[in-house]
């Protein structure tokens, strides 16, 4: 049996990493943001949009990413075609960006939610008491702990987020994983066990550093309230 | 109309193996995910360290790597042991479906470990106190008092974990599984009829988890009557 070199193949795996990470900072900036927008319609009960939201909610929730995928990439661009709007030539990149955006947004959105419900209400009614302005209890007292009460769940979310992006190479981003078909091909699927182990282990390490680093975090804002 | 008939029929074929790999999953995973949460709440050294490391592995790689490493590695293993020890088996004779069945539930057990051993926590030190107090034997302490309370506890998590299973299974294509993602691909790029087709995967998808909904909230109604001391 010949020798594997594990140092070539781990390299060559990491040459795609920047996009595997473009993949998951773009799609988590955007499902910040649609997050927030959910959250703030369920917080708010907006009329008519609370419905609409929670249904939205539970479809993500209960359907798997790959198939959200697929919708997105194959039967998004049909759909808009009938109502004669072209997306057929944009990037690949774009939908699987708008797909773990959509997705991750839905689970983001939960996350805010009961960060700000882990608020007590007292403490915005004190501040109203005081006359603070509504934005500006949100500003000063609320956003502050309900992101630090969010960390643990906001760290669990995002490693699922770096999971997800393995499914890109499905409809053919050549990321970390679609990088790994390639190398299999090339080696006419020698060695494919060998591969499998160190991209596996290359996830792990992006796991192990984002958890670190989120606990560091965690620990140092909790430090100016702990009693 | 028809398509969308035969489209149903279709998908409809691959709905029993979706629902046999996560109960096999969950099954699996409850029973020595139950076992792994004991040890680690034991503090059994050794054992309880590689429990850890399993468990972060399970959880910080995705599980189509996963797949794709037992799919890959398993009849390599087989080799190196019928090298090692003259034995003759042949390497590839688990079937696809084995094989899922197999990382999936490697998979469950690092999730569900987790779940339980949230659960055994949360039951109140004292009325395992207690219980020796009045003479119980370990035994009947972890039958009678301790895991019915966990279980009520745990039973949210585990809940969500068998929806996360359900749509895991979609991953099962890459080992050659005939499931309702795999099927449903097949009929979609024969016709290039991917609005419809993938709108009836979805909606079998919602519908098994509305189905396992109703099921743990009857569940959840049985288990909670022991949560419900305060009551008295």
């Amino acid at each position: 049996m010949q020798s594997v070199n594990w140092l070539d193949l781990l390299s060559q795996v990491l040459q795609q990493l920047p996009i595997t990470l473009l993949m998951i900072v773009t799609s988590l900036i955007f499902a910040l943001i649609l997050g927030f927008i959910l959250a703030i319609v369920r917080i708010r009960k907006i009329k008519i949009l609370t419905p609409i939201v929670r249904l939205y909610l539970s479809f993500i929730r209960s359907t798997p990413l790959l198939l959200q995928l697929f919708l997105v990439y194959f039967a998004l661009p049909q759909l808009l075609l009938l109502v004669h709007i072209d997306i057929n030539h944009f990037s690949r990149l774009f939908f699987v960006i708008l797909a773990f955006t959509l997705h991750t947004g839905a689970y983001l959105s939960e996350i805010i939610r009961a960060g700000y419900q882990s608020v007590d209400y007292r403490q915005i009614e004190a501040g109203l008491s005081i006359g603070l302005s509504y934005p500006r209890i949100l500003k000063e007292i609320v956003i502050p702990q309900a992101l630090r009460n969010s960390i643990p769940n906001l760290t669990t979310q995002i490693i699922e987020l770096v999971k997800d992006t393995s499914l890109a190479f499905t409809i053919g981003i050549i990321d970390m994983m679609g990088q790994v078909k390639l190398i299999i091909g090339n080696n006419y699927g020698l060695g494919m066990l060998e591969v499998y182990i160190v991209i596996s282990i290359v996830y792990w390490a992006i796991a192990l550093i984002i958890q670190g680093t989120l606990a560091l975090i965690d620990k140092r804002s909790q430090k100016p309230y702990r009693i | 109309m028809t398509f969308i008939l035969y489209t149903i029929t279709e998908v409809l074929k691959g709905v029993p193996n979706t629902i046999l790999i996560s109960i096999v999953a969950i099954m699996v995973g409850l029973c020595i995910g139950l076992i792994f949460a004991i040890i680690r709440l034991k503090r059994i050294p050794m054992l309880s360290q590689i429990i850890i490391v399993y468990n972060s592995f399970f959880r910080s790689t995705p599980l189509i790597v996963q797949l794709f490493i037992v799919y890959y590695g398993l009849p390599t293993f087989i080799i190196y042991l019928n090298k090692q020890l003259n034995w003759h088996i042949n390497p590839d004779i688990f079937s696809p479906l084995i094989i899922a069945f197999i990382v999936f539930s490697l998979h469950a057990i690092a999730y569900l470990s987790e779940s339980i051993k949230g659960g055994l926590q949360s039951v109140d030190a004292d009325q395992i106190e207690a219980a020796q107090s009045v003479g119980l034997t370990k035994y009947h302490i972890y039958k009678e008092i301790v895991l019915p309370q966990a279980f009520a506890y745990a039973l949210p998590n585990i809940e969500n974990q068998f929806i996360m299973l359900i749509k895991g299974t979609s991953l099962a294509f890459a080992v050659q599984v005939t499931e309702i993602m795999a099927v449903s691909h097949v009929i979609a790029n024969e016709g290039y009829r991917f609005i419809t087709v993938y709108s009836v995967a979805a909606a079998f998808y919602w519908l098994l988890a509305i189905g396992l909904e109703y099921i743990f909230s009857k569940m959840e109604k049985h288990t909670t009557r022991y949560l419900e001391t305060n009551a008295i």
